[in-house]
């Protein structure tokens, strides 16, 4: 017997909406980023062009790695534009794809988000994995 | 980042481009502004160097020098006389020109004569001047200040762009290293460049010895020549030097100022090794060392 009780259930209907993530613009400063994932308690900002479209995502595991590598003074890399230590071509999902799809592919990926976008790129959402997991369980 | 180019000079003066992969352009002058006659004779001696190094220059002084370590030092000629001492010598030279200047009520004054209005090094990250700069509709010349990071010098910039300006020079004019000594740390450019903006290296304020002499700056000119060979293989789009005939009798900056005598040795040399990163880059490509590799 399955354990699922929402199999159908879409990503738009348990999508976090933008108010509720950190957006950014292309020219945060990584230590605006870093202070806006802060508050949010996620793991993930989206950086958007001037239209919504989706630039690139930063996470906190792209920073730890980053903070291993760079080896400029703090006070420099805090003044960065976050989109220069962004993943330009991060997973993707639409909001019309099930959730099981959204799940799946972070588990693939061994991600926690998954940004939501339209047909044309634009960010409309972001999907997290642990709400996602609690419709299809319908853990409510 | 793609690198910017900004154009100095409006109406009749010769604009002068700077930035990317364009020729090196000289900033220079007298450090302030001394009298009508010197400024003339001073544009005609660097103007006819510059034309026979095949330069585009943009002639450099000071209406009034409002960082002077002394009280009794020389403070310039003010806003009224000075602006029009400049303004005679961009119509009788057609050469664009600069001038610093140290308050905001002085910037709609300064950007109506000059085509490059100039930020002063220590003023270099106060909002006020960064708007007063940007709102004169000229291109800025954004000393770093010898107390910040070239790192930090984004968020001068970002104020000059917020006022509606994008045309912006950078430039490097030292840093302390504790009290009274400059060095420069050429990082600076490339870090700089980062804003996509073009970068300029202020040789002669490079050597100052910042109040050294009790009242007075001092300064180790010997050290220009290397400085600026230095400068130019790192990329610089602008060198700075401040020029005068009788340097001992300066009345600003009399410790660092460079005797016009060398001036010709100097900027030749700037200009081919200018060329010279040019044509390396065009030989084994841009410099690519990727800073996570």
């Amino acid at each position: 017997m399955s354990t699922l009780k929402n199999e159908s259930m879409l990503v738009g209907q348990i999508m976090l909406k933008p108010d509720a993530f950190p957006v950014l613009t292309a020219r945060t400063l990584l230590k605006e980023a870093l202070e806006s994932m802060g508050r949010s308690n996620l793991g993930i900002a989206c950086i958007t062009g001037v239209e919504g479209q989706l630039l690139g995502i930063l996470t906190d595991g792209d920073l730890r790695r980053k903070l291993l590598k760079v080896q400029k003074p703090f006070s420099a890399f805090f003044v960065d534009d976050a989109l220069i230590h962004s993943i330009r071509t991060p997973a993707t999902i639409q909001p019309s794809d099930t959730l099981i799809k959204g799940i799946e592919l972070m588990e693939k990926k061994q991600i926690w988000d998954l940004p939501v976008v339209d047909s044309s790129g634009k960010l409309v959402g972001l999907l997290h994995l642990h709400p996602a997991i609690r419709a299809v369980l319908g853990m409510g | 980042m793609i690198p910017k180019i900004i154009n100095v000079g409006y109406g009749a003066v010769p604009t002068v481009p700077i930035g990317g992969t364009l020729p090196l352009a000289f900033i220079g002058g007298p450090c302030a502004i001394e009298s009508r006659e010197h400024a003339f004779m001073m544009a005609e001696r660097i103007g006819k160097i510059c034309r026979k190094l095949d330069m585009l220059w943009i002639y450099k002084s000071c209406y009034d020098k409002d960082c002077r370590s002394s009280p009794d030092s020389f403070h310039g000629l003010g806003a009224d006389r000075g602006l029009n001492v400049l303004a005679d010598v961009r119509k009788e030279f057609g050469v664009p020109v600069v001038s610093d200047f140290s308050d905001p009520a002085w910037g709609p004054a300064t950007g109506e004569v000059c085509d490059l209005v100039q930020v002063p090094a220590y003023l270099c990250r106060q909002t006020s001047m960064l708007r007063a700069a940007a709102q004169t509709g000229r291109p800025v010349h954004l000393k770093k200040g010898q107390f910040m990071s070239p790192w930090n010098m984004k968020n001068s910039v970002r104020k000059i762009e917020a006022s509606g300006n994008d045309q912006v020079l950078l430039a490097d004019r030292g840093t302390f290293m504790g009290y009274n000594m400059l060095v420069n740390d050429f990082r600076s450019f490339p870090i700089m460049m980062e804003t996509g903006y073009p970068v300029c290296f202020d040789a002669t304020h490079s050597i100052q010895l910042p109040t050294s002499m009790g009242n007075i700056s001092g300064g180790q000119r010997e050290f220009i020549p290397y400085l600026v060979r230095a400068a130019a293989a790192c990329g610089i789009n602008a060198l700075f030097m401040e020029v005068h005939d009788d340097p001992q009798n300066a009345l600003s900056d009399a410790n660092t100022v460079l005797d016009i005598q060398y001036l010709e040795n100097i900027l030749g040399q700037a200009k081919a090794a200018h060329q010279m990163r040019l044509d390396l880059l065009a030989k084994y490509g841009e410099d690519n060392v990727h800073p996570e590799k």
